[in-house]
């Protein structure tokens, strides 16, 4: 991404060129038209790892629908627990606007006595754009999904529980679930339902084609929870209807090779008219022939 | 014979290389999908060719949006471009009752394959069935037939069907005799009659899987974005549309999108009435649409372009009779 | 009679049409070159600058080359057709004009394909068509049937040339350059009309003419197909190859009435070229002309009738923007020539070249109108806000172009009837050798 910055470096400092000199006569800088959108939410993803992202995003105060993302803004993410703030990572904004870090599944957090984590992103502030903020709770939740074969149904089950610092597993209450498959451009929804007492079971439709082989992947996901942020988990599943076209490799007008019939009759046709015209030239040749020894024996 | 099958090998681990260059890229892509789909799909909706930038010291800055060919190392030559994304049948269904003519499309597919003003891959058409029933914006790609006529006729082989149902053109071999555009019912292709500064611009290699750079004396035309769909994107067009009118997938997988809903194909053609356009012609287009029933925006609302747009339209007598009555000027 | 003497009598007769050049004849070699030259300059600018330089656009991407091309391809099969009827029949007074005719057609195909030229983008890539060729595409056909026609057409003429050539090559008193004499001694091909000679000779132009026919009409059923296998309304018809084989036919024998009549005042053939050859060809050009205003009433009225609106469309662009230039190909193209042969009055040589110079007008703007309103018409409305899009119109370069490729027809026909007698010698001494055997069995 830096590379081409700096392949349009010369339009890129026109353009900031141009906006110094504007600025001398409007404002102070181009931010100040904008209010600054700051969204802070976390993952946690299949593996257990847990993603922290930052949307860092200016939208202009006339114009609502004009949206410009914040670019190479250093985010820091803490833990934070009552006073204490430990530092988790740092990153900077995409062209996007995202600023992500990925914490591994063995990562420690302080955890406060409800067994909350609170997790803290921050931009430190610049003389153009403000100091900006956001905090977010949430517990550490495994979510588990297994699909499963029961008197030839297919089933998925889904189980959702928190771990305590002892080792303690306690079921989820309460929480929202939704049930998606992957395709090739994003995912789509399948059924939607609610945990219960840390389960939740459902039917597999049937008539799902998933990939060439036949699989699919399935995902459970808690989506903007407010005890657990986001979680999502996924499962393969050999459970696809996959209609496999056999490939015709016939010959069509539209494919490389034409149909056979085609080949034929031009072959007759050119092997026909070329062959009367090599005729025509070899008796050209021969009267030619029986001409030169006329001309030869006269001679003599 | 082994020479061969030692290049082969060569050829097929290079394509593996490629794969997995390119399936780490949908993963990266995938997880901001889900969370940014809505904020990035904004973002280039009000930009022009650019992408601005604000930087933390708050200035506004221009860059090139990376959007052509953003993995240039894992460029697909036109030699691999013949064969297409293996155990797919892609297929677009254009929702006719959403569309509004807001242009989203066309523009975002311009700016995608570097194209003038003039030069639409995506077409919307004002199209009045009959004298009853009132004009309905129409959407029209190139409609990927099963049975193509433009490559039944091609001379060269230049424009060719893959297996995943896409037809491209490969601007290297194409001689420019047009008669893939005379053969195409549906008026799908462009060609490049004179020379511009844009087609000497070789700072990304040539792939007929983005068309870019174009060539001067040869014919393009909607390729589906294959490029965009290895990065497991939408194409240029349901990407940037607002209303969610085109849904884009794979027939194979029975799932189609339109970066806000994504739906069984099959359930929406049966239950929405899908359909093909001139169906009869018998060239079996992968394009469906749904019929413009239940329209969600009056067809005025279409109106709000440059006047050089707005002309087209204007032999439409639906039009004529709204310029009458001063609803739309002119 | 003493043929030696009669070759040398008619040598004589015809040695001022090959041995000077009038003042008005390089007068007309200059116009017909300045023309070839403007039009080389056109196209030097359709190179440089582009296809943009023509009036084709997006919609209508063929334009008035393809018109040309389809025109002259017609006229070279028709040649060859009429040509090849002329050998076959042994018809009493096809001597006179068979050579004009042949020269025709070898020219009309040298002519007609450099059109086709013109109208493809990138003519750098030209010999991808040899070595990525697909069977399936009819311009693969085309372009077989095309060069197949034009080297069957070349052994054609040569072998009706060579005699001639054997008589020139004889004719020591013959004023003309050296190289002439050189070229002439090598192109007779060591023929010294020995009766064997002669009657291989006969034997192999005679199974050359009937090829000939055949490979005319399956060139031009397969330039049919161009358009008539699209889905196009208006191409999209099963009696286009026919149609195109009577269309190529009526321009055939227009332009060679013409012919007959330019070559006749020029260099004062009364006595070979005679009313009844105006007469005879008029009788066919009638007959072709019936068959054709039949084609093209069954074709516009089968697309009336059934009423599909693509067709209906492409009709009342026809009709109203192509209204005058639909009548005059349609309806005066026919009727014309039907008035002019069926009353005894008006059967004159002037009258008649008069309605084959309006056939040639009107039968090459019915190629326009078959072409350029479909293309104007298709499927889905144009909607464009570019004049030059949604309407076709040429531009000077396509005209002069146009122009270049009629001026080199004429300089190559003129050029070729300096070099070798327009009437054949050969042709006038084998009729009189047929008349004196006749003599000589009935007595």
């Amino acid at each position: 991404m830096k590379s081409n910055l700096f392949k349009y470096n010369f339009i890129t400092s026109f353009i900031v060129a141009l906006c110094f000199i504007t600025n001398g006569f409007a404002q102070k800088t181009d931010a100040s038209n904008y209010r600054m959108k700051f969204k802070f939410k976390t993952v946690k993803q299949k593996d257990n790892s847990r993603l922290l992202e930052v949307s860092f995003i200016g939208q202009n105060k006339k114009n609502r629908k004009d949206k410009v993302p914040v670019y190479n803004a250093e985010i820091n993410f803490y833990n934070t627990l009552n006073e204490d703030e430990k530092l988790l990572g740092t990153s900077k904004t995409s062209k996007e606007g995202i600023a992500q870090l990925v914490l591994q599944k063995n990562q420690n957090y302080l955890t406060d006595k409800n067994g909350y984590i609170n997790l803290k992103a921050e931009f430190k502030g610049t003389d153009a754009i403000d100091e900006e903020d956001s905090e977010i709770a949430v517990k550490d939740i495994n979510l588990e999904l297994n699909l499963k074969e029961i008197d030839s149904v297919k089933t998925g089950i889904i189980t959702a529980y928190t771990i305590d610092s002892v080792g303690v597993k306690t079921p989820v209450e309460e929480a929202e679930v939704i049930i998606s498959i992957k395709s090739m451009l994003s995912n789509m929804k399948i059924k939607e339902g609610t945990i219960e007492n840390g389960k939740y079971e459902f039917e597999f439709p049937t008539d799902i084609p998933g990939d060439a082989n036949n699989n699919i992947i399935v995902y459970s996901s808690i989506e903007d929870s407010d005890d657990f942020g986001n979680v999502i988990q996924e499962k393969s599943a050999n459970w696809g209807v996959f209609k496999k076209e056999i490939k015709k490799n016939k010959n069509t007008l539209w494919s490389k090779a034409a149909p056979l019939w085609m080949y034929i009759v031009l072959t007759i046709l050119l092997v026909g008219v070329w062959a009367n015209y090599m005729y025509t030239i070899i008796n050209l040749f021969k009267i030619s022939k029986e001409g030169k020894e006329l001309i030869l024996n006269s001679e003599e | 014979m082994k020479k061969q099958e030692t290049e082969k090998s060569k050829t097929n681990r290079r394509n593996f290389l490629k794969l997995g260059l390119m399936s780490s890229v949908t993963v990266v892509a995938g997880t901001s999908l889900i969370s940014n789909l809505s904020s990035i799909g904004e973002e280039e909706k009000t930009s022009g060719e650019k992408v601005r930038l604000l930087t933390p010291d708050g200035k506004m800055v221009e860059v090139d949006a990376e959007n052509i060919n953003k993995y240039p190392e894992a460029l697909i030559t036109p030699a691999e471009a013949r064969k297409g994304i293996p155990d797919r049948k892609f297929v677009m269904v254009i929702d006719l009752a959403k569309c509004k003519n807001a242009r989203k499309c066309v523009e975002g597919c311009q700016k995608g394959h570097n194209l003038d003003y003039h030069e639409e891959f995506m077409k919307v058409q004002l199209i009045q069935n009959n004298e009853e029933s009132d004009p309905y914006w129409f959407p029209k790609p190139c409609f990927h037939c099963d049975e193509p006529p433009c490559v039944t006729v091609c001379p060269t082989g230049a424009t060719f069907k893959r297996d995943d149902g896409i037809v491209l053109i490969d601007n290297e071999r194409c001689i420019g005799c047009k008669f893939c555009m005379t053969s195409c019912p549906y008026s799908a292709r462009e060609f490049n009659w004179g020379p511009k500064n844009k087609f000497e611009d070789k700072s990304q290699p040539y792939s007929p899987e983005t068309q870019v750079p174009a060539a001067e004396g040869t014919v393009m035309k909607c390729d589906f974005c294959p490029d965009l769909l290895r990065q497991g994107k939408l194409p240029y067009c349901a990407q940037s549309c607002p209303m969610g009118v085109i849904y884009f997938g794979d027939k194979n997988e029975d799932i189609v999108t339109n970066g806000e809903e994504t739906v069984r194909f099959s359930e929406l053609i049966n239950d929405r009435g899908g359909y093909r356009y001139l169906e009869h012609l018998g060239t079996k287009p992968n394009v469906y649409y749904l019929p413009p029933v239940n329209k969600q925006f009056p067809l005025e609302r279409g109106f709000d372009h440059d006047k050089e747009i707005l002309e087209r339209y204007k032999d439409v007598p639906y039009v004529q009779e709204l310029i009458k009555q001063k609803k739309i000027k002119l | 009679m003493n043929v030696k003497t009669r070759k040398r009598e008619l040598v004589k007769e015809f040695s001022p049409m090959l041995e000077k050049t009038r003042f008005t004849t390089k007068i007309w070699i200059g116009v017909l070159l300045a023309i070839i030259l403007v039009g080389l300059y056109a196209f030097a600018l359709q190179v440089i600058k582009g296809h943009a330089v023509t009036g084709m656009r997006n919609n209508v991407v063929w334009g008035l080359y393809i018109i040309n091309f389809i025109f002259f391809v017609g006229v070279s099969y028709s040649g060859a057709f009429i040509s090849a009827l002329l050998h076959f029949y042994k018809t009493p007074w096809k001597t006179s004009v068979s050579r004009i005719v042949e020269i025709i057609t070898v020219l009309s195909i040298i002519v007609g394909p450099v059109f086709i030229l013109l109208c493809i983008g990138r003519l750098d890539r030209l010999y991808f068509l040899f070595i990525y060729p697909r069977i399936q595409s009819p311009i693969t056909w085309d372009i077989i049937a095309i060069i197949t026609d034009l080297i069957g057409c070349f052994i054609y003429l040569y072998l009706t040339f060579i005699p001639d050539f054997a008589i020139l090559r004889d004719s020591k008193k013959l004023n003309i350059p050296i190289w002439r004499k050189k070229l002439y001694r090598f192109l007779a091909a060591n023929y010294q009309d020995t009766p064997t000679q002669r009657k291989k000779l006969h034997k192999i132009t005679g199974t050359m003419s009937k090829m000939v026919i055949a490979m005319a009409i399956v060139a031009y059923t397969v330039l049919a197909w161009i358009f008539s296998l699209t889905l196009q309304p208006g191409w999209n018809s099963t009696i286009f190859a026919p149609y195109f084989i009577v269309a190529g036919l009526y321009s055939g024998i227009c332009v060679i009435i013409i012919a007959m009549y330019l070559t006749r005042k020029y260099f004062n053939l009364e006595k070979y070229i005679i009313r009844s050859h105006f007469i005879w060809a008029g009788a066919f050009f009638l007959i072709i002309s019936l068959l054709y205003g039949y084609f093209t009433f069954s074709d516009y009225f089968a697309k009336w009738f059934s009423h599909k609106s693509g067709d209906i469309n492409l009709l009342e662009t026809l009709f109203d923007r192509y209204f005058w230039e639909f009548i005059f190909a349609n309806y005066l193209g026919v009727i014309l020539p039907l008035v002019i042969l069926s009353i005894k009055k008006l059967r004159t040589i002037k009258l008649i070249t008069f309605a084959a110079v309006i056939g040639v007008l009107g039968l090459w703007l019915n190629r326009y109108l078959i072409v350029i309103p479909t293309l104007e018409t298709p499927y889905l409305p144009i909607q464009d806000t570019r004049p030059e899009f949604i309407h076709y119109t040429a531009t000077w370069v396509e005209w002069s172009l146009t122009f270049a490729g009629i001026a080199s027809f004429l300089l190559l026909f003129t050029l070729i009837i300096k070099f070798i007698p327009v009437v054949p010698i050969s042709g006038i001494i084998d009729r009189e050798r047929e008349i004196n055997d006749a003599k000589l069995k009935s007595e």
